[in-house]
């Protein structure tokens, strides 16, 4: 195999080309309003080969850090594949990203530029001074503005060549970062390589089935590792179609694109199916999803009585699958040929081999929950935490990665998921991290202190439940819990946002300071805290 | 204040974007950041600062700002 052969953007655009598809419709785009726009493999390849050659006007080089911060929209698939082509590293950032999680990210990594739009831009603006190393931005749909290192993204296209000659990639190439939250300190920067195409590309093929005849519509943003690794890295890169839907969620239109594009694989997130659970059954029983084959979940745990509400109203079976920013493709998954256990992760893709293992290393037996923990040397496992090695090496241990999640296997080889071994916080499939919250929580001016937990929620797995000790001369009011919500959703991300708000006399902390979520968690739940003895009262 | 000009502001602070101009025909597909989960803050924010609370089927039902306004309108007049 030659070295441009692991070269990501060059995979799922130029290969495709050389394969005799570049006529093929690569990308259905259908903005929010329902207009569409067919682009072939071959709108890919000038696309992004104009791409990275701006990126080359604009002295970028191997390893820099370009990201995208952008809605879904074509533009954003473009920018990625050149910048994957150009060999710098291409991160890409969820829009509804608030100030702090920008300047956390932007800030961290070092990143050079940024793609993004007018309206996203205004953020970025106020954190600017604090970004020295951001050198460029390119809007969209603004005007160029050098003295503000501001371009604009249609006039740099129009004045690329669309013809750009990849250099040889070897496998270990950094490639795509995507930042993710811990239990404690900054998010950090999960850092994969080009080699990961192996991983994304098998499982795209063994486990969602994609074939050359498929439309294949994933519903996630490329702000998370869903959006890349299958919304565009492991489908191009076997030529698949893929619609792309720039509105939000919206059952009934949601129902029309599965009919009227014919999708034949679709794969979701299970708060979506959730939410669509809740609406009118006639919804589901007026549509035609007689072109769909598969519905495949991903983001936190399904609950049984979703597949079996699609069963009954989709006619279909959801297969849930696992895997985690760090491990870059799908590594525990239900697949069609398994026969689905409901509420089950499902078993190891061929190659993976998890182990549920005690925290001293022992394996742990059947049915008993412990650490999952997968063994190391997956094609797409991450290859470094940006900065934070001494964290990187911290989930490693004696060949095991150590996921973070604990589970239990069944006799007959099905992972269970049964929680975090840490504080994350899983809530509608995406990780938060209780230190984000608190940190943003301290910066409104009534709040002396805070403690961050997540609780059961019927919709989004989990929620985000803020326990706050306001300073003495202010009271709880109405007012000041939207203020909480409001600034939380501005400053950090509407995800985080705290779903509900427990106005307290103080924070349970230990002898050395530290918040001790698990008492607040107790309280809340109605539980025993269990041991109190290191609470500082 | 109308309640146009008091949802404009509320759009404003849940949105954080000074610029937003809400129209009747302006849906979540047209405001960055209008999500899901920033929707339960909109909707929060227009419940107390209205002083009303929208029954679960009104929001399903809510398709734009205009069903925002005429929902809004009708709570107020009632």
């Amino acid at each position: 195999m030659n070295d441009d052969m692991f070269n990501i953007g060059s995979v799922c655009t130029s290969q495709q080309c050389e394969k005799g598809l570049a006529n093929k419709v690569a990308m259905r785009w259908i903005d929010a309003h329902g207009s569409c726009t067919d682009y072939t493999f071959g709108d890919l390849e000038r696309h992004s080969n104009c791409f990275a050659n701006v990126l080359a006007y604009l002295g970028v080089g191997k390893s820099d850090i370009v990201f995208t911060f952008l809605p879904k929209m074509p533009e954003q698939f473009f920018a990625f594949l050149g910048t994957l082509k150009a060999q710098a590293i291409c991160g890409t950032l969820f829009s509804n990203f608030g100030e702090d999680a920008l300047r956390d990210r932007l800030g961290d990594s070092g990143a050079v530029g940024i793609i993004t739009r007018k309206s996203l831009y205004k953020k970025i603006s106020r954190i600017r001074h604090q970004l020295p190393a951001l050198r460029f931005i390119i809007l969209v749909d603004g005007d160029d503005d050098p003295a503000t290192g501001v371009f604009s993204y249609a006039r740099l296209m129009s004045e690329a060549s669309d013809e750009y000659t990849v250099q040889p990639t070897s496998p270990d190439t950094p490639s795509v970062l995507h930042y993710t939250s811990g239990s404690t300190g900054k998010p950090k920067g999960v850092l994969h390589r080009h080699g990961s195409l192996q991983s994304q590309k098998a499982t795209t093929q063994d486990v969602l089935g994609l074939t050359a005849d498929d439309i294949f519509w994933c519903t996630a943003d490329q702000g998370w590792v869903t959006g890349t690794s299958y919304g565009i890295i492991g489908p191009w890169s076997l030529g698949v179609t893929q619609v792309h839907y720039g509105g939000g969620y919206d059952a009934q239109t949601w129902m029309n694109l599965l009919a009227t594009e014919k999708i034949t694989v679709w794969y979701s997130a299970p708060t979506a199916l959730r939410m669509l659970m809740r609406e009118d059954e006639t919804i589901f029983t007026g549509a035609d999803l007689s072109a769909l084959r598969s519905i495949f979940s991903v983001g936190e745990p399904l609950n049984p009585e979703v597949i079996a509400w699609s069963q009954r109203l989709l006619k279909h079976d959801i297969y849930d699958t696992w895997f985690q920013t760090e491990t870059g493709a799908i590594m525990i998954p239900n697949r069609p040929g398994i026969p689905v256990r409901p509420g089950s992760m499902g078993k190891p893709v061929d190659g993976i081999v998890p182990a549920i293992l005690a925290d001293d290393g022992s394996p742990v037996p059947d049915g008993m929950q412990g650490n999952l923990c997968i063994k190391t040397g997956w094609p797409s496992m991450f290859i470094t935490f940006l900065n934070n090695e001494s964290a990187y090496n911290s989930k490693f241990k004696d060949g095991w990665y150590y996921t973070g999640d604990t589970a239990y296997r069944d006799s007959d080889g099905y992972y269970w998921f049964m929680g975090r071994s840490d504080d994350v916080i899983n809530t509608a499939g995406h990780l938060i991290s209780p230190f984000e919250v608190e940190s943003a929580l301290l910066e409104i001016e009534e709040v002396a202190e805070s403690g961050v937990i997540g609780a059961p929620d019927d919709l989004l797995f989990e929620k985000v439940v803020a326990f706050v000790n306001l300073h003495e001369r202010f009271e709880p009011t109405k007012d000041l819990e939207i203020k909480i919500r409001l600034h939380v959703s501005n400053r950090a991300s509407s995800i985080a946002t705290p779903q509900e708000i427990i106005f307290c006399e103080s924070i349970p902390k230990n002898k050395s300071g530290k918040i001790m979520r698990r008492v607040l968690k107790a309280r809340y739940l109605g539980e025993d805290p269990g041991d109190t003895s290191t609470l500082e009262i | 204040m109308t309640t146009v000009e008091t949802l404009n502001q509320i759009f404003k602070m849940v949105f954080d974007d000074d610029s937003i101009q809400i129209r009747p025909e302006m849906t979540a597909n047209e405001v960055d950041g209008w999500d899901s989960l920033s929707h339960v803050n909109l909707i929060t924010t227009i419940e107390a600062k209205f002083n009303i609370r929208f029954t679960q089927k009104e929001l399903l039902k809510q398709r734009n700002v205009g069903d925002l306004i005429t929902n809004i309108d009708l709570k107020l007049a009632s």
